[in-house]
C-alpha cells in the first residue's frame, strides 16, 4: 500500500493519476469538529471550477470539427492515421480555453497542481483563470 | 505547539508509521499519541500549512503506511488539534464510535474508480447510433465544415447525445464493479470524469475486484478507467454517504461525502 497510485492505465497519463488520489485526500475523510482546518482557499476556487458546464459554445465548436474529420468507415482504432488527428484535437480542447466535457477539467486542475508545486509558503497562489486566459493566449498567437 | 492529526488506529495497530516524515517544510516526524485502545497518528502542525502537493502526498504516503498494516481512519487532508491533549481527549471521549468504524472497516480497503470517455470512440458511437447526427455531419463536411450556425446545430446535438452516454456507461461500469464490493460511495460530479466512484473491498477480495476492472475495461472499450487504490477507506469512515453495494445504481450521479 505504499506506492501510490498503486495501478496506472495507459492512457492516464502521471498527473491525473496523482489528481485522482488527491482529490479524495481533500474531499473524504474523517472530519472531527474539535479540530480546526487549514486553509483550503486556492483548492475551493478548483473545486468550482471543475464542475462548470459541460455544454459551451467551444465545447460544440470542438465536437463539430471532431466530428467532421471522423472517418466513419474506419471504425474505432482502425485507421491508423486517425488517433493522431483525433488526439490533437482532443489536447487543442483540453489545453485551450473549454474544458473540454471529456478531459478539460483534469487537465486544468492537474495544471493547477504542477503550479502549486512550485508555490511558496507565503504567496497566494496564482489563480487557475488567469494562467488559462495566458495560455489561451498564447495559443492565439 | 499545535498538532496535525492523520487518522485514528487501534493501540494495537502492529506497525504504525512512528519517526515517518509527515507535512510541513522541513517534514515533521509522526509521532503516535495513544489512549485506552486507540491511537492517533500525529506530528506537529507546521506554521501556514496550505494544502500544497507536497504535504498532500505527505498526508497521502503516512496514511497508506499505517493502512497496509491495520486498519485506519483517514483524516481529511488539514485537520489540525491545538495539541497533543486535546486529540487524546477527542479519543477518550468519541472511544466508542471510533472502535465500531474501526471493527467496521477493519480488512477492508477503498479502490477510487474514475472513468472517462475515450473522445474518438465514443464520437463513433454517438455517430454509429444517431442517424440524424450522421446527415449535419456529411453535409457539414461537404460544405467544406459547414457554417458557423451549422457547426453549433451539429455540436449541441454531439454533446447531448455524449452526455447521455456517460450516463449509461456510468451505470454499466458500477453494475460490472459493484457485485465485487461491499459498499459503494459516489464522489463529486465533475466533467473530468464520467464515473468517481469508491468501492468499499476486501483485501482478500482484492484480486477479484481488479479482475472486475479488466473485464469492465473490456467490456466498455470506449472508456478510459483509472483505478487508485488499496487506500485508506476515505471514503468510507463515516456510515452515512457510503451505500451497500448491490443497491440501485443511480445513474453515477448525485454527490457522496461532500
Amino acid at each position: 500500500m505504499t506506492v501510490v497510485p498503486a495501478q496506472q492505465t495507459g492512457g492516464g497519463g502521471g498527473s491525473s493519476g496523482l489528481y485522482d488520489v488527491l482529490e479524495l485526500v481533500l474531499d473524504r475523510g474523517l472530519v472531527i469538529d474539535a479540530f480546526v482546518r487549514v486553509s483550503l482557499v486556492g483548492i475551493e476556487i478548483l473545486k468550482i471550477d471543475v464542475r462548470v458546464v459541460v455544454a459551451s459554445v467551444d465545447t460544440y465548436l470542438r465536437f463539430a470539427e471532431a466530428c467532421n474529420r471522423l472517418d466513419l468507415e474506419a471504425g474505432p482504432r482502425k485507421d491508423p492515421g486517425l488517433p493522431d488527428l483525433v488526439g490533437s484535437i482532443t489536447e487543442s480542447g483540453a489545453r485551450g480555453k473549454s474544458k473540454g466535457a471529456l478531459s478539460g477539467a483534469a487537465q486544468t486542475i492537474s495544471d493547477a497542481f504542477q503550479q502549486a508545486r512550485g508555490e511558496s509558503e507565503g504567496e497566494s497562489r496564482p489563480r487557475t483563470r488567469k494562467s488559462t486566459a495566458s495560455r489561451r493566449k498564447e495559443e492565439q498567437e | 505547539m499545535s498538532t496535525y492529526v492523520y487518522g485514528i488506529t487501534a493501540s494495537t495497530h502492529p506497525a504504525l508509521p512512528e519517526g515517518m516524515d509527515g507535512v510541513g517544510t522541513p517534514p515533521r516526524k509522526v509521532r503516535i499519541l495513544k489512549e485506552g485502545d486507540l491511537a492517533a497518528v500525529v506530528s506537529d502542525a507546521p506554521e501556514g500549512l496550505r494544502p500544497k502537493r507536497k504535504d498532500l502526498l505527505a498526508h497521502q504516503n503516512v496514511l497508506s503506511e499505517a493502512g497496509a498494516a491495520g486498519c485506519v481512519l483517514p483524516m481529511r487532508f488539514g485537520s489540525v488539534a491545538t495539541d497533543d491533549k486535546s486529540v487524546t481527549d477527542v479519543l477518550a471521549e468519541r472511544a466508542d464510535h471510533y472502535k465500531e468504524r474501526l471493527g467496521a472497516l477493519d480488512g477492508r480497503v477503498e479502490y477510487n474508480i474514475k472513468a472517462n470517455h475515450v473522445e474518438e470512440a465514443v464520437l463513433h458511437h454517438v455517430m454509429a447510433e444517431n442517424q440524424q447526427i450522421r446527415a449535419l455531419a456529411e453535409a457539414n463536411r461537404k460544405a467544406g465544415g459547414g457554417s458557423y450556425e451549422a457547426k453549433i446545430q451539429l455540436g449541441e446535438m454531439v454533446a447531448a447525445a455524449v452526455q447521455a452516454r456517460e450516463a449509461e456507461d456510468a451505470r454499466a461500469l458500477r453494475s460490472v464493479l459493484e457485485p465485487q464490493a461491499e459498499a459503494v460511495s459516489v464522489g463529486p460530479e465533475s466533467t473530468g470524469w464520467l464515473a468517481n466512484v469508491s468501492f468499499l473491498v476486501g483485501r482478500d477480495a482484492a484480486e477479484e475486484f481488479l479482475a472486475a476492472v479488466e473485464r469492465a475495461r473490456a467490456e466498455l472499450p470506449h472508456l478510459e478507467v483509472r483505478v487508485n487504490g488499496p487506500l485508506p477507506p476515505y471514503s468510507f469512515v463515516e456510515p452515512g454517504p457510503a451505500e451497500p453495494a448491490g443497491a440501485a445504481a443511480g445513474g453515477g450521479a448525485g454527490t457522496g461525502a461532500g
